[in-house]
């Protein structure tokens, strides 16, 4: 293989290593939007709460002589509790009262009361959590692929799945579906509507808390602010795999992940040196733009006119 | 750059602010009406970065503002009077900082502030210190642009200054031929000590091999930009970043894409946060103010026992700079007189020569100290002075 390939395989890993991060925090996205139409904006900062447990509960855990990923069942337990006070004490009374822009803004307001209690509660200052776990790289020849980040893009599949599963065959996931076509309908038919609510967001939580363990592997520092940055580029991952749709949210991240890590690489060659790698950001949002304009409902979405 | 035409510059406004200072003098006993300093108290202002990104340095700054301000009270205070510490918080925010400035100089009482912390706030500070006609001292903020050459000064060396300190520490210590830099372009500080290293690099004969940048300092992920600079071949990666993406993000993943030449960085490096193994961090080398190792410097290991005493930790750079700070305040205020105003006081830190933790220093015209600049190199994890690059 010649070097420059050698690059490129090494540049579309770098973006699988991001993009796996994205789709897992997009399927959370999706999950809850897909039930109540409702973009959880403060779902980069459950990340945040999740990260922030894994940091303080993993000493105590490896000196209990147990691996440090087990500390995901705290970040788990914590995160959903978090979830179901969030939608019980805020999301609820507004879906109540109000329409789905006071919800959007009631989301927006949760993430900024969690930011800053976070800030408030551990001080400002980045603070780094250790070493989770550290899987060898796979070397074919002079290309090396990271384990951890086959790992992560296999638990996505298998969340991807696992949801999939659960939303299309289980009695829960069918109370889902109803809940999402119609609530008043649902209601008739013996429905739950609260609880199936409920439980969209514990689980909805309990995936942040899973993609704050694969982010803390991957990226070991925590702090108030880490949600917001990655919460807003899942949420144009969601967007362009096609909000609500489970498969979308996954095929949307890598996608992200990959268009970030591929702008970086070669966009400066590409384009003479006009347009660097300082731009990456932008041309993410920019895609953001453009599907909203080409292809509303994404990629993996169906048509059916929402208003986001 | 800091030619001895300079230094003679700053003898000459010395000179000239020390006749200024001698004709305030006089009017000593005459004019008390407008003083500011009037009253038994003498109120510095205080504006620096407490919360967010920057925060770890703010409140580092503010430990060693009222770690002087106590020294100095203890000892009878400033013209016999005493000194307050009047601390607001800028939250890392321009608009915030604004805010904070203009309270402070609403304030007759206030006759200088320290601070701000970061150059983004500094910036925003700077014409506000022209118009109010305050004495403004920034410990840290190291971006060239803020200059005004009036009534804003720092204590640290400016982001140029430091970018060509670490090509000529480059070319003349570690002998690298070619050096390839990365640095954020949404950030001044990033891309302003990246671009003058860069400049500095080719100027001194290395070969600048390649040069990447990311959208902003905060990023998460450079893999892509550090595997085209590996492959570049270059022998030293300059990376002006701050402590909480170098330390974390950056040198790990240098070292992840199979880079193992010199990583060097700027002061954003202080208190840099390192993850798993400490090993991936050998090699790397940062230039900063001040060195808690400096033996030559006496006045340092006083520092550290009154500052360990008062806050049970080491005190890292921004304390140091703080705390000289305070002290530039001193000695101009004590210059001005007794019944100083604030453009006395100003007059008197202009050109000013002081001693102090972070070094012998000179202030120049644009308000800026010619300095000396301490390399650290981190050994097990921990920086440990390499040596002081005078100024040429």
């Amino acid at each position: 293989m010649t070097d420059q390939i050698i690059m490129f395989i090494s540049q579309l890993f770098s973006g699988l290593k991001i993009g796996s991060v994205y789709a897992l925090v997009a399927l959370g996205y999706t999950m809850v939007y897909g039930i109540i139409r409702l973009i959880n904006f403060a779902h980069g900062d459950f990340i945040m709460v999740g990260a922030y447990v894994l940091m303080l509960t993993i000493p105590a855990i490896v000196a209990a002589g147990l691996p440090a990923w087990v500390a995901i069942v705290p970040a788990v337990l914590v995160c959903v509790a978090v979830g179901i006070i969030v939608e019980k004490a805020a999301y609820k009374p507004v879906r109540e009262k109000g329409n789905s822009m006071t919800a959007l803004i009631t989301a927006i307001a949760m993430s900024l009361l969690l930011e800053n209690g976070a800030q408030a509660i551990f001080g400002a200052d980045f603070q780094t959590v250790p070493t989770i776990f550290h899987l060898p790289s796979i070397a074919f020849g002079k290309l090396k692929l990271p384990g951890d980040t086959l790992l992560t893009i296999v638990l996505g599949l298998i969340i991807m799945i696992g949801l999939q599963l659960f939303v299309k065959f289980t009695k829960q996931g069918k109370a889902m579906r109803a809940v999402s076509e119609d609530k008043e309908a649902a209601v008739l038919m013996g429905i739950n509507v609260n609880s199936t609510i409920a439980l969209t967001f514990a689980i909805g939580s309990g995936l942040a808390a899973v993609a704050s363990l694969m982010y803390c592997a991957a990226y070991p520092q925590v702090s108030p602010m880490m949600g917001a940055m990655l919460g807003l580029k899942a949420f144009v991952a969601a967007v362009l795999g096609g909000i609500g749709s489970i498969p979308g949210a996954m095929i949307g991240g890598i996608a992200i992940g990959l268009v970030e890590s591929l702008t970086k690489a070669y966009i400066g060659t590409i384009t003479g040196g006009v347009i660097t790698s300082a731009f990456s950001d932008a041309i993410v949002f920019a895609i953001l733009i453009v599907v909203l304009l080409v292809k509303p409902s994404g990629i993996m979405g169906k048509n059916e006119g929402e208003k986001v | 750059m800091f030619s001895k035409k300079m230094i003679a510059a700053g003898a000459a406004a010395v000179m000239a602010m020390s006749l200024a200072g001698c004709s305030g003098g006089s009017m000593d006993d005459s004019s008390s009406s407008s003083s500011a300093a009037s009253g038994d108290t003498i109120t510095i202002g205080s504006v620096t970065t407490n919360s967010g990104t920057a925060a770890a340095y703010g409140e580092a700054e503010v430990k060693g503002f009222e770690l002087a301000v106590s020294e100095i009270n203890a000892k009878g205070g400033i013209n016999g009077k005493k000194v307050k510490l009047e601390s607001l918080d800028d939250k890392g925010d321009a608009t915030e900082a604004s805010n904070a400035y203009n309270k402070l100089a609403a304030d007759n009482s206030v006759l200088a502030v320290a601070g701000p912390t970061i150059s983004a706030t500094t910036a925003a500070v700077a014409p506000l210190a022209d118009q109010t006609k305050l004495v403004t001292i920034a410990p840290a903020a190291t971006a060239d642009s803020i200059e005004t050459g009036n009534y804003l000064f720092r204590t640290c060396f400016k982001d140029s200054y430091q970018g060509e300190v670490a090509a000529r520490f480059a070319a003349e210590n570690l002998k690298v031929k070619k050096v390839a830099v990365l640095y954020g372009t949404g950030d001044p500080y990033s891309s302003g000590v990246g671009e003058a290293f860069a400049k500095a690099a080719e100027k001194l004969g290395m070969q600048v091999v390649d040069k990447e940048s990311s959208s902003s300092a905060d990023d998460t992920e450079y893999s892509a930009q550090l595997q085209k600079i590996q492959a570049s071949g270059a022998e030293l990666l300059y990376a002006p970043y701050y402590y909480s993406v170098a330390g974390p993000y950056i040198i790990p993943q240098a070292r992840s894409v199979g880079f193992e030449g010199y990583v060097m960085g700027p002061d954003g490096y202080d208190g840099l946060k390192l993850t798993g193994d400490k090993s991936q961090y050998d090699k790397t080398f940062y230039t900063t103010h001040y060195s808690a190792d400096d033996t030559s410097n006496t006045k340092v290991q006083d520092f550290i026992k009154s500052y360990k005493a008062k806050n049970n930790a080491d005190p890292n750079t921004f304390a140091a700079l703080g705390y000289d700070t305070i002290y530039m305040i001193k000695q101009a205020i004590e210059k001005a007189g007794k019944s100083a105003t604030r453009e006395d006081v100003r007059n008197a830190v202009a050109g000013m020569s002081f001693e102090g933790v972070t070094g012998k220093f000179t202030m120049d015209k644009s308000g800026s100290p010619t300095k000396s600049v301490i390399v650290l190199e981190l050994k097990d994890g921990k920086p440990v002075y390499n040596t002081t690059v005078q100024p040429k």
